[in-house]
């Protein structure tokens, strides 16, 4: 009994020296409440060794020290268990373990007061028996019902997940559908209405051969003309504005290249691209560049300019640049709806234009 | 003149044959895509093919492709090729080496039936046509850094582009409605502000203009 008295007064020792430790090692790291605990600690071990010290000079008899030992341990144990439970990441693990910590707090504390009455008085029956098994059912319960919570969170965040891809692909699915549907109505504009008014062209002119004699009638049929012209001229620059004839026909690089001349900016064009990509990104990419160097002709006065085009990892990037004066607003109209169209894309578009350091545009957007 | 038409809208091209039929030309073939045209030139030899740029399967360039091709194989073929825009890089591609008997015009153009027909025997005597909007595209392409091209008056664009078409003084002059003497004024007025050598055949000078212009784009590109 002594030999015990003096192990757990060693152990208080221990823990606190340990205290005096870190108080050493971290003397301006140490908070209050930490302090407040080695200090509590210290005092614990110091009233063990006292009280047990009283007890041998009083004339020893019912060992009652084993009670205060019983008393100061529990809360050296309680103040261990609350800490680790404490260190247990937030939410429903550490509720679980506050639980199974008070559990086997009251565990221990039960089959120590059995131990100290069977060893003081003598009794044989295991009467914790039941409170034992009391409380690990409610702590199992607990924990079924916790358990039960985190699978439920677990299942939400695995639902939120699915559901994020799931607009991912048919937010792409929907863009694609509608550069096909673009592409579609420019092919319709093509064969349709503007090969129609071709054709209402080519009869007026022939009405307009045969009505020589007739001055008025011819130039009746001359204004029919000129309006049908202007019809025709509008759906062109429509058509233009959907689909530029030719990216639809000869695909992106070729259109790029033809957009590097357009603008008379002596621009140097490195477009490389090996895959086949959807009529939305290319669309996209096409009218990045085309408004990017719109800008360099209005806006830059520059001396040089390019535009890089190529597949990176995932992404198809494109880079245009000038040397001119920068300055450019990233959230001007223009920039801003290239913007929305790329990041509906899920791409990126980044302006760079310090003021005298030239602009650079680029976009990025993934390969589907 | 014999002639062989390749376009896949029956419309049009019913249209453009009766056209050509009671203007007195035989229209020897017409077909509806690129290897029918090949086929009809190889077996009628015409003076003139006049092509669509979107023919089937794909309805992108196969025309443009198949005027080439027809090209390569006949030299002395003139190509007539018709689109609903106009593109640049196209012109230059169906000029390339040899520009005698070449045109290239926006469809629109048919209803001009004269000056249509006009630029028909241009192309089928060797001459080159081209439509005034690839003018207008390569002077757009120049930019502001044409100071020469930036120079030239309205009326003086308006007289480049019609000798782009490959139009005598004379046609051009009836055109904008002037007399003979005031468009070689502006043609005089033109050639000196592009420092070209002054020149009276109506096809050398649309190469002449054409080289200036896509010397320019070259040095610009």
């Amino acid at each position: 009994m002594g030999e015990r008295a003096q192990a757990t007064a060693d152990l208080g020792m221990a823990r606190a020296g340990t205290g005096r430790h870190r108080r050493l090692a971290l003397p301006a790291g140490l908070s209050l409440g930490e302090y407040a605990r080695s200090l509590v600690r210290r005092l614990a071990a110091l009233s063990a060794v006292l009280v047990t010290a009283i007890w041998a000079l009083g004339g020893q008899g019912y060992f009652w020290p084993a009670w205060v030992w019983l008393g100061l341990g529990v809360s050296v144990l309680l103040d261990f268990t609350a800490g680790w439970a404490w260190r247990r990441p937030r939410g429903p693990v550490r509720r679980v373990a506050c639980v199974w910590a008070l559990v086997s707090a009251a565990a221990v504390i039960l089959l120590l007061t059995w131990l100290l009455t069977w060893l003081l008085a003598g009794v044989h029956e295991f009467w914790p028996a039941w409170a034992l098994l009391g409380l690990a059912t409610a702590g199992c319960a607990y924990s079924l019902f916790a358990l039960h919570d985190r699978v439920l969170v677990a299942h939400g965040r695995r639902a939120l997940r699915e559901r994020i891809e799931l607009l991912t692909r048919t937010r792409r699915q929907a863009m694609d559908a509608q550069a096909a549907e673009l592409r579609r109505i420019e092919r319709d504009l093509h064969d349709g209405a503007q090969a129609r008014l071709v054709a209402l062209t080519l009869q007026l002119g022939r009405a307009e051969l045969r009505a020589d004699q007739e001055p008025e009638l011819r130039a009746l049929i001359g204004d029919a003309k000129r309006e049908a012209h202007h019809a025709i001229a509008e759906l062109r620059d429509l058509a233009r504005g959907i689909v530029p004839p030719l990216l639809a026909d000869r695909g992106l690089v070729a259109a790029v290249e033809s957009l590097g001349v357009r603008y008379g900016l002596g621009t140097a064009v490195d477009a490389h691209t090996r895959r086949c990509h959807a009529p939305a990104v290319e669309g996209a990419v096409y009218f990045v560049i085309a408004e990017a160097l719109t800008n360099t002709a209005k806006h830059a006065g520059a001396k040089r300019s390019w535009v890089r085009l190529a597949d990176e990892r995932r992404d198809l990037v494109v880079v245009v640049g000038d040397d001119g004066r920068g300055g450019a607003d990233p959230s001007g109209s223009g920039l801003a709806g290239l913007r929305a169209r790329v990041e509906a894309l899920d791409g990126r578009l980044t302006v760079a234009s310090r003021e005298g350091e030239g602009t650079v545009v680029e976009a990025s957007i993934p390969c589907v | 003149m014999r002639v062989v038409i390749a376009e896949d809208l029956a419309l049009l091209r019913e249209g453009l044959v009766a056209l050509l039929r009671e203007n007195g030309i035989e229209v020897v073939a017409q077909v509806e895509d690129a290897q029918g045209l090949l086929r009809a030139i190889a077996g009628h030899e015409p003076d003139l093919a006049i092509v669509d740029v979107r023919l089937p399967p794909t309805f992108s360039d196969e025309g443009l492709r198949a005027a080439i091709e027809a090209r390569r194989r006949q030299p002395e073929l003139g190509v007539l090729v018709l689109s609903q825009y106009v593109e640049t890089a196209y012109a230059n591609e169906l000029i390339g080496e040899n520009s005698a008997g070449i045109g290239y015009l926006l469809k629109e153009r048919i209803g001009d039936v004269r000056d249509f027909l006009d630029a028909l025997a241009r192309v089928a005597d060797g001459g080159t046509v081209l439509d005034r909007q690839v003018v207008t595209q390569l002077l757009v392409q120049r930019g502001g850094a044409a100071d020469a091209l930036a120079r030239l008056s309205r009326r003086e664009r308006e007289v480049l582009e019609l000798m782009a078409e490959g139009r005598s003084n004379t046609a051009i002059a009836e055109r904008l409605v002037v007399t003979p003497g005031a468009v070689e004024k502006h043609i005089t007025n033109i050639f000196a502000k592009l420092e070209l050598p002054a020149c009276n055949d109506d096809h050398r000078r649309v190469l002449a203009v054409l080289a200036y212009l896509r010397v320019a784009q070259s040095i610009d590109a």
